[in-house]
């Protein structure tokens, strides 16, 4: 069930954004999209969840061409979780949530007691269960957040979609929803997450690529792509990489190139 | 968040046009004092016209277009709008009146009957309450008294069996709009009402002293230019070519300095009236605006004051329920002659 | 993991829609017996009953009860008013709760899409220029040239967004609304201004047992439509991107019902004309009680829209006896501080839409 990129493309106003991934993010996996800002990273997740319509090129995943597919049939394989941009304050958590069993069951009829219960077992998962009759406006940022995490999952997709997850959350819930994305994994779903913190990355993902551009720039394990020489040239900085004492993971710090003061030196 | 564009301003624009023009239309209603009477028949000369015949029944005719047929003599009246109202005591149907609705005055003295007349509301009657006096007759005074916001609609009341009349001069349709009102259309309105009521014989007396009356109304021969000014501070609204003013104007032997619009009333201009200058106004009485009110805007709007009518205060006045084509054109003609003979253009 | 759950709430919003079925059935009972007339309760109930059992072969001997012009207020005025305005009240609380989903506008009412200007130059038309079209036809048509003009012009922009097309509703309504004026200014004489005026404010005067055929129509069988589109509605709420993720064919759907709404609007401008306040108010009043998820929203919108309305003609026809309002002006006198206490309930919660 790895999920196979095939050379997508997608440009805009003659600008082009991406131009032919070729990646093939491991099945059951946390794979770390990392790149710059305007590198494509949110870009690509929309061409995958076929909300953007891509220029070129397939994502496969278990022999099913996702672009090819009616757009209700990929919306019961594939959620994806963006930044919420637009806001609800007036919908419960449990109506959000509900939301994610759109693409399953009838068009016209109303919800039944299995979406119900998709539905809670996803706010518990996501942490969220105790706001279940709580307006959104009255939540805080990284709540909502969760709240759409728990919307993707009552998608029970095959393939999950996040698009910097961890952005408004606070260390203690960055952990928190890696651990349920870590869950999730354990289950049998692919996960793709763009991240913009290197070290998160690092520490949490099988597999990771990196995009510069709008091309990849590097696909590999952590300790693979986490390296001076790659990362300096995309990022356009300097690189430290150390060796967490526990986990063996790479840990990063960074400094300007120019041979400034680093901000956390002395 | 799109900006919050209120999705009503489109609603209130058009709104604000039709609100202004509906506190310039308020000239409406209203009470007038006013002395001319409808010179009720009394001397032998007028009683010695034959009458005619009575009404036969079921009558049937074209009423600005609806066809209205009327079963039996109508015994229960609601009228609506003065001219309505006077037309039916004139013709000696007063008893058959149940009930009245917007009046544009106090009834005058020689047409009112013994007992009050009911009052059903102080502007137009809603459908339910005239239905509630139980008619066979509403007879409107303007045509937009009987729609379904007025008095009712007139298909629906036809269904209900209850005829409706329209004074047949203050029909809209072009067709059925007297183009150029004379006082032959006033006295057909005459004749064409009491074959309604089946008051032949009344209509015969009235148009008879009517008409001799008018015969003693001389034309002035001095070219005497005049306004007909009704409303309006800012924009006059006055008589125009085609309708009662006009008439009443053309039999006086005054020129209206609006004849060429082709209208019964218009909206005109001061700056327009100050250019012609007109030798006299002719100022339109009602209780919400009175000619004396008039007389003092008029002295005291810089655009108005250096008219030579106004500084010389040549004034004209008649009742605002004369100027509706009915029974009391005749007497206010008559009435406006004697005022007109009075003023001294030197 | 099922543990027998059933939909929270689900009881309790149930027993609201009965309720609310109840209140407005009890409603228009009450509403047919009020009116200057005067006419007795039974007295009403019977001449009803006559009539429906004669409609129904059942008829007993003689004619209704009361005397032929009473009787002709009963089944010929009050009653098709009565059922007018719920039909009117229920689709227009149904429109105004979907465009508000569809354009993510609070202030969204059913007019948006330039249906009632649009509506108006064509009552405009008939009322002051004397066009001889029937007056529901050719507002109806006017709503739906402004719509198509409407949606033509946002859709030219590119893909169908809602800020899109609130501005190019807007633009409509202007355009339209400049001619009607003009229109009026210089063509009315005298007294049609009263007859435009109604209509413009929105009246239930006119209303016959055809505007209840046509009300009636419209508001089962398309807002039977909007109600059944509920998922999807809800779908709308995170922004295009989430609906399209979710499986909404974001750009078809959203013409699809906004087009809907707009028949259904049409129907209804066509035989009241712009009843304000209505679509806009009762929707943020049942999503105060029930939520925002339409399966709950919409048909207890319909409800209380259709009950709010009955009420607010009855009072229209009746408080100001013998003169009537228009009962668009009554919407408006309730509606505005209605508005206005919603506002601040919501600013004191932050609760916020935008």
């Amino acid at each position: 069930m790895s999920l196979h990129l095939d050379h997508l493309a997608w440009s805009v106003d003659g600008r082009v954004i991406l131009s032919g991934v070729d990646c093939t993010p491991p099945r059951a996996a946390l794979t770390g999209l990392l790149g710059p800002n305007g590198a494509g990273k949110s870009t690509l997740l929309r061409l995958v969840a076929g909300v953007l319509p891509a220029d070129s090129g397939r994502a496969v995943l278990d022999d099913v061409d996702l672009l090819a597919l009616p757009r209700r049939a990929r919306a019961r394989r594939v959620a994806l979780v963006e930044q919420e941009t637009v806001a609800y304050g007036a919908l419960t958590v449990h109506d959000a949530v509900l939301l994610g069993r759109t693409p399953h069951g009838s068009r016209w009829g109303g919800t039944t007691e299995h979406d119900h219960d998709v539905a809670h077992h996803a706010m518990e998962e996501a942490g969220v269960a105790e706001f279940a009759r709580r307006p959104l406006g009255t939540l805080s940022g990284g709540e909502r957040q969760r709240v759409h995490l728990a919307r993707a999952l009552a998608q029970e997709p095959e393939l999950l979609l996040l698009d910097e997850p961890t952005n408004h959350l606070d260390v203690h819930a960055q952990l928190d929803t890696l651990a349920v994305v870590r869950g999730l994994t354990g289950r049998g779903v692919t996960v793709v997450a763009a991240l913009h913190d290197l070290n998160l990355a690092a520490a949490a993902c099988d597999h990771l690529v990196l995009l510069d551009r709008g091309r990849v720039a590097a696909v590999g394990s952590a300790a693979e792509v986490m390296r001076p020489e790659v990362l300096e040239p995309v990022y356009g900085v300097r690189c430290l990489v150390l060796t967490h004492p526990e986990t063996g993971r790479p840990v990063l710090t960074f400094s300007p190139r120019d041979g400034s003061r680093s901000p956390d030196a002395g | 968040m799109p900006a919050a564009l209120s999705p009503f301003r489109p609603r209130r624009a058009a709104l604000l046009p039709a609100l202004t023009a509906t506190a310039l239309l308020a000239a409406c209603a209203g009470t007038p004092s006013s002395p001319p009477t409808t010179l009720t028949p009394t001397s032998a000369t007028a009683a010695a016209t034959a009458g005619t015949a009575h009404t036969t029944y079921p009558l049937t005719l074209d009423n600005c277009g609806f066809s209205v047929t009327v079963k039996a003599a109508p015994q229960r009246i609601v009228t609506i709008k003065s001219s309505a109202t006077e037309m039916v005591l004139a013709l000696g149907a007063g008893d058959r009146i149940v009930g009245t609705g917007f009046p544009d005055g106090p009834v005058p003295a020689d047409l009112a009957a013994g007992a009050a007349l009911p009052a059903l509301s102080d502007k137009v009657p809603a459908a339910e309450v005239v239905l509630a006096a139980q008619p066979d007759l509403v007879y409107g005074g303007w045509e937009s008294n009987l729609t379904a916001e007025g008095a009712g609609d007139r298909a629906t009341l036809a269904g209900l069996g209850v005829a409706t009349y329209v004074a047949p001069s203050a029909c809209k349709e072009p067709q059925y709009q007297p183009d150029r009102l004379t006082f032959d259309d006033v006295f057909a309105e005459i004749t064409e009402a009491a074959s309604i009521l089946d008051t032949g014989a009344a209509a015969d007396e009235l148009i008879a002293t009517q008409r001799a009356a008018l015969a003693g109304v001389t034309p002035d021969t001095r070219g005497v230019t005049a306004l007909w000014y009704s409303s309006g501070d800012d924009v006059p609204y006055v008589g125009a070519g085609i309708g009662a003013p006009q008439m009443i104007m053309d039999a006086l032997g005054l020129t209206n300095i609006a004849a060429g619009v082709k209208d019964t009333w218009t909206a005109f201009s001061w700056e327009e009236v100050a250019q012609q200058d007109p030798d006299v106004i002719v100022l339109v009485d009602a209780t919400w605006n009175s000619a004396e009110q008039k007389k003092q805007k008029l002295a005291a709007n810089p655009a108005t004051a250096n008219l030579t009518a106004v500084k010389n205060q040549r004034y004209l006045v008649v009742p605002f329920a004369a100027t509706e084509a009915g029974v009391r054109n005749v007497p206010a003609t008559v009435d406006l002659a004697t005022q007109l003979a009075a003023v001294d253009l030197g | 993991m099922s543990l027998g759950r059933t939909a929270p709430g689900t009881g309790r919003s149930s027993l609201t829609l009965v309720l609310a079925a109840v209140v407005l059935l009890a409603s228009m009972t009450v509403a047919v017996t009020i009116g200057p007339a005067g006419i007795a309760a039974t007295d009403v109930w019977q001449s009803v009953g006559h009539h429906l059992s004669t409609l129904i072969g059942r008829g007993g001997p003689g004619g209704p009860p009361l005397g032929p012009l009473l009787d002709g207020v009963v089944w010929e005025l009050r009653l098709p008013r009565v059922l007018t305005a719920a039909a009117v009240g229920a689709g227009l609380a149904v429109a105004g709760a979907v465009m508000q989903s569809l354009t993510r506008n609070p202030l969204a009412d059913p007019y948006l899409l330039g249906l009632s200007s649009g509506a108006s130059l064509g009552a405009v038309a008939v009322l002051v220029l004397g066009a001889t079209v029937l007056l529901p036809v050719a507002a109806f048509a006017g709503a739906v040239l402004a719509l198509a003009a409407a949606l033509g012009l946002a859709g030219s922009l590119g893909t169908l967004t809602p800020a899109r097309t609130v501005l190019a509703g807007l633009a409509v309504s202007q355009l339209c609304a400049a001619g009607a004026s003009f229109i009026i200014f210089w063509s009315a004489t005298n007294d049609s201004y009263r007859e435009i005026l109604a209509w413009l404010m929105g009246s239930l005067a006119r209303a016959g047992w055809s505007a209840v055929a046509i009300a009636g129509v419209a508001v089962v069988v398309l807002g039977t439509g909007l109600v059944l589109s509920a998922r999807t509605l809800d779908a709308f709420a995170f922004g295009d991107t989430a609906a399209s993720a979710l499986g909404i064919e974001v750009g078809r759907t959203r013409w699809s019902l906004l087009t809907v709404v707009a028949l259904l609007t049409g129907a209804l401008v066509a035989v009241s004309g712009s009843i304000g306040f209505i679509g806009l108010i009762v929707p943020h009043a049942v999503r105060l009680l029930v939520g925002a998820g339409h399966r709950r929203l919409l048909p207890l919108a319909a409800l209380l829209g259709a009950t709010f309305l009955v009420w607010a003609d009855t009072a229209a026809r009746s408080l100001f006896e013998p003169r009537e309002l228009p009962v668009g002006i009554v919407t408006a006198f309730l509606g505005a501080p209605v508005f206005a206490l919603l506002l601040w309930r919501r600013r004191s919660s932050s609760q916020d839409l935008a």
